[in-house]
């Protein structure tokens, strides 16, 4: 079944797209200085006016035009008395790759510059694009553009946040919370035969569906209770590293690592809400990780 | 000067954190830094006292400031 | 807590010994700022603290190194109005800002440390002054 799929995907690559990226390439030469004299900001930096949030058009519709729709947070910390707002950018989506990370781009190469968003290696192993796509927290490089050209799509940042730039989110609690539970082998004992720390396949199969983890936050910031508690609670993504850890044949504190979650707050402002579980965009299960950390603590 | 706000306290703190954090640095260069802490406060003083989220903003973009140029390896700054 | 105690004690020790006999170091690291239109003889101040009578700062002394300091501070332009009962915005024209400033030099001249909640509170020469007749670790 998922063959099949991969290779209509394929098929309708080869007839559809090509052709638009050698379109794309012969057209994004011109309309780039063209954007970029219309919209870069005069040099003292005045406010935006409210001209400037009007729509930004494809720079070269074609006939057959599948015209898409895009509303995109911005906000300038250039200026950080504005007001966050709302910019509307339209796309020819057969001029634009399948996902919403290469609308994004097309949007930032050709229309915006000054539009910014992180990303890296645009195939979901890196979680730099994790933003909310359409009420759904993901990563933009693993989803794609709904076809349907008659529904508008909006992209705001991880919520709950705070925000650096448009889609950019301030991680710096996350990773510091991520820091906090020691992500990294501990160990006294040296191995028995001076070469590697080793496990059975048992015991190494306990860390699927853990270690394959990113760090893209997409879960934590679906999660109400880290919205209401981000200082205290730590959140799905870093509890389930901690159990990647805590569930390691060959860590040799795992007692003291369930000491430090055994408060309150650390864990138990997890109230099964599932939200983590259902947006991750690796398929992920950190809710069942926090399960798994809350019943072996209540058997220590 | 009326009675302080709780935010306009914390920006007072925050300041008084820079202005000490200038005895860690370098005799000759401990001006421009003074300087730089300065302007970067001056800068936003006319936002108005009742826009609580850019105060907001601006102070937990200055404590992150403050951490980075805490550094003892940043030794002088420009303009 | 045993670092504490010892801290405790040395200092009660030093406090009991004749004035004049303890080493006087006045605080060298001075803001170059504070120094760069007008260097105070720091002689004046040591020949004073020997002669005074309490083991504390005097009132006189405290005085007159805070008004040395508003003197060379560059942002007040108007020293007619300095003295003992200068408010530092009223007569002086300093902001918060600077009022944050001046206290973290006095902060530095007596080599304290002010909490916040106290530095706030200082608002005038005589709020300084009397701050730091009150700080036995004041010198």
């Amino acid at each position: 079944m998922a063959t099949t799929r991969a290779l209509a995907r394929l098929a309708t690559r080869r007839t559809a797209v090509r052709p638009a990226v050698f379109t794309r390439s012969f057209a994004s030469v011109d309309p780039i200085s063209k954007a970029a004299e219309a919209t870069v900001p005069d040099p003292a930096r005045k406010a935006i006016p409210k001209s400037r949030t009007s729509t930004v058009k494809d720079p070269e519709p074609a006939k057959a035009a599948k015209i898409k729709t895009f509303h995109i947070y911005r906000w300038n910390p250039d200026e950080p008395t504005s007001k966050p707002r709302m910019q509307t950018y339209t796309l020819d989506l057969n001029k634009t790759g399948p996902m919403m990370l290469d609308a994004l781009i097309r949007i930032k190469n050709e229309t915006d510059p000054t539009l910014t968003f992180r990303r890296s290696c645009r195939e979901g192993i890196c979680g730099s694009c994790a933003m909310n796509i359409d009420g759904v927290n993901t990563l933009a490089c693993l989803c794609r553009i709904p076809t349907d050209t008659a529904k508008e799509s909006r992209i705001y940042p991880l919520p709950h946040m705070f925000i650096v730039k448009d889609l950019v989110p301030d991680m710096t609690l996350f990773y510091k919370q991520y820091r906090s539970i020691k992500p990294y082998l501990q160990r006294a004992t040296p191995p028995p035969d001076g070469r590697e720390y080793r496990q059975s396949i048992a015991e190494r199969k306990k860390l699927d569906g853990l270690y394959e983890c990113i760090l893209c936050a997409c879960c934590s910031t679906s999660c109400p209770s880290y919205w209401w508690n981000q200082e205290e609670y730590l959140g799905p993504a870093v509890l389930l590293q901690s159990y990647r850890w805590i569930a390691d044949s060959r860590d040799e504190k795992k007692a003291e690592r369930q000491d430090a979650l055994n408060n309150s707050m650390s864990v138990y402002r997890c109230h099964t809400i599932l939200n983590c579980s259902r947006t991750c965009p690796k398929g992920l299960n950190p809710a069942l990780a926090i399960a798994e950390i809350k019943k072996s603590m209540s058997f220590m | 000067m009326g009675k302080l706000s709780g935010l306009q306290r914390a920006v007072l703190s925050l300041y008084r954190q820079c202005i000490r954090a200038l005895r860690d640095k370098p005799n000759d260069t401990r001006e421009n830094f003074r300087l730089f802490v300065r302007e970067e406060f001056r800068k936003h003083i006319n936002v108005d006292r009742k826009d609580f989220s850019t105060i907001e903003y601006l102070l937990r973009r200055g404590h992150r400031q403050l951490d980075i140029y805490q550094d003892p390896g940043i030794r002088n700054i420009l303009r | 807590m045993f670092r504490t105690a010892l801290l405790r004690s040395a200092r009660q020790a030093i406090r009991s010994a004749p004035r004049c006999q303890t080493p006087i170091a006045r605080p060298v690291v001075r803001s170059s700022l504070f120094q760069s239109k007008h260097i105070t003889p720091a002689a004046y101040f040591q020949a004073v603290r020997c002669y005074s009578a309490h083991a504390g700062l005097a009132k006189e002394e405290v005085e007159g190194r805070i008004m040395d300091l508003l003197k060379n501070f560059d942002k007040v332009t108007d020293t007619s109005k300095l003295n003992g009962q200068s408010h530092f915005h009223n007569d002086l024209g300093l902001d918060s800002l600077d009022t944050v400033e001046v206290v973290m030099a006095i902060e530095e001249e007596f080599s304290i440390e002010i909490p916040d909640k106290e530095a706030d509170a200082i608002h005038s020469v005589k709020q300084a002054v009397d701050y730091i007749l009150a700080q036995p670790d004041a010198h």
